[in-house]
């Protein structure tokens, strides 16, 4: 352990004198530490890849806060949590965005069925004549329970495309109801 | 996991020689020089309040600068702690600033109790507040500029501390420099905004010092 520790100690001092040997060998090793502690954490795989690279990029950022004098461990698990953290915030505040969205809807949904009788079934109607992609975005998002992202992984586009294409129907979908 | 290695490898051509950054006790002594400078420099252009030798005599007031200037001291070091992502594995020290502000509100009670019959407080009251911000303004862009070179992981605390720290080096000018007995208007206008100063500093710390 102590080696262990020892030795990504002195690669980082190797690294910061602009050994890039060095530096690329404790990255690799930094990676392999790092990614139980993720994977025990998120779900998904390209989701600790992800981080991963993000965390890596953090290292990079602020290797000059580090001087080989102190273990290096804390300090690079500080960083690890921090961007944790971060991500896991940005994934919650996600889920609540699009939960935002669903009730929006369904506000909507419940105006328009008393003031001019569109029922549930019309607004799946409505749903179905969306574009296909949007459609099977929202019937996963709202039918079956998927966040932006894993419908991202699932349907093979990236997450902010997701997004947009989600707002976009929305969109449509009031108008329908509106008229 | 083959992003991972192009990512491995485009870090590892980037690796040019680094300067570690100092220490973050001289960090601090920097910063607490720097204080001073300008303290002094301040208390040049605005002069000394006319009474301070004699009320260099009074235990209580000697008290009070004195555990301000511990308040100087503890936030700087605490600020420069919270700079790196793992506070340079000080984290308890990193926690001083909350022993000198406990020690600071036990000496103000101890000088609120002490001074008997109250002393008269002057007439004006938030313009001690607006004089020591506007003072606190350039340590604090100082100490923002610095922290920003560095990688917090602790954005609200950092700014908080930052802020009350700066903040501090103005209150030090204002009670070397205003003439004033009272210590209902002392802790009225000149700490308790400190309060106010902190949450602020959390917010600035928050939009700032993101990397």
């Amino acid at each position: 352990m102590t080696d262990n520790s020892d030795n990504f100690a002195t690669l980082m001092k190797q690294a910061l004198a602009g050994d890039q040997r060095a530096y690329s060998e404790l990255l690799q090793d930094t990676s392999r530490l790092l990614r139980p502690f993720l994977a025990k954490r998120l779900s998904f795989t390209s989701e600790v890849d992800d981080l991963l690279q993000e965390i890596l990029i953090s290292i990079h950022k602020a290797r000059h806060t580090y001087d080989g004098k102190r273990p290096y461990k804390p300090w690079v698990y500080a960083i690890a949590r921090f961007r944790l953290q971060d991500h896991l915030r940005a994934h919650y505040a996600d889920h609540l965005h699009h939960a935002d969205d669903l009730s929006e809807i369904e506000e909507t949904l419940q105006q328009d069925v008393t003031e001019s009788a569109i029922s549930y079934e019309s607004i799946s109607g409505e749903v179905e004549k969306l574009p296909e992609k949007q459609a099977t975005i929202l019937r996963l998002m709202h039918q079956e329970g998927y966040t932006a992202r894993e419908v991202a992984e699932k349907i093979g586009m990236n997450e902010s495309a997701v997004k947009v294409a989600a707002h976009r129907a929305y969109k449509i979908l009031r108008q329908k109801l509106e008229k | 996991m083959a992003n991972i290695d192009e990512l491995i490898n485009k870090l590892a051509r980037d690796g040019t020689v680094i300067k570690p950054a100092h220490h973050p006790v001289l960090l601090s002594l920097e910063w607490i020089a720097a204080a001073v400078f300008y303290l002094a420099v301040a208390l040049m252009i605005s002069g000394l309040r006319t009474d301070l030798m004699v009320k260099l005599h009074e235990p209580w007031f000697v008290v009070e600068i004195a555990t301000l200037v511990g308040i100087i001291a503890a936030t700087s070091l605490s600020a420069a702690l919270l700079s790196f992502p793992d506070l340079h594995q000080m984290r308890r020290v990193a926690l001083a600033p909350a022993i000198a502000f406990a020690l600071f509100a036990l000496v103000m009670l101890f000088a609120w109790r002490a001074d008997n019959p109250p002393s008269q407080p002057p007439i004006h009251s938030v313009e001690c507040t607006l004089s020591i911000t506007m003072l606190a303004i350039l340590p604090a862009v100082w100490i923002f500029f610095v922290m920003r070179k560095f990688a917090s992981t602790h954005h609200y605390w950092s700014g908080g501390i930052a802020m009350l720290a700066a903040f501090s080096v103005g209150a030090l000018w204002l009670r070397l420099y205003e003439q004033t007995d009272s210590i209902m208007h002392v802790i009225e206008w000149h700490y308790l905004p400190m309060i106010l100063i902190g949450l602020l500093g959390m917010w600035l710390g928050k939009v700032l010092l993101k990397w």
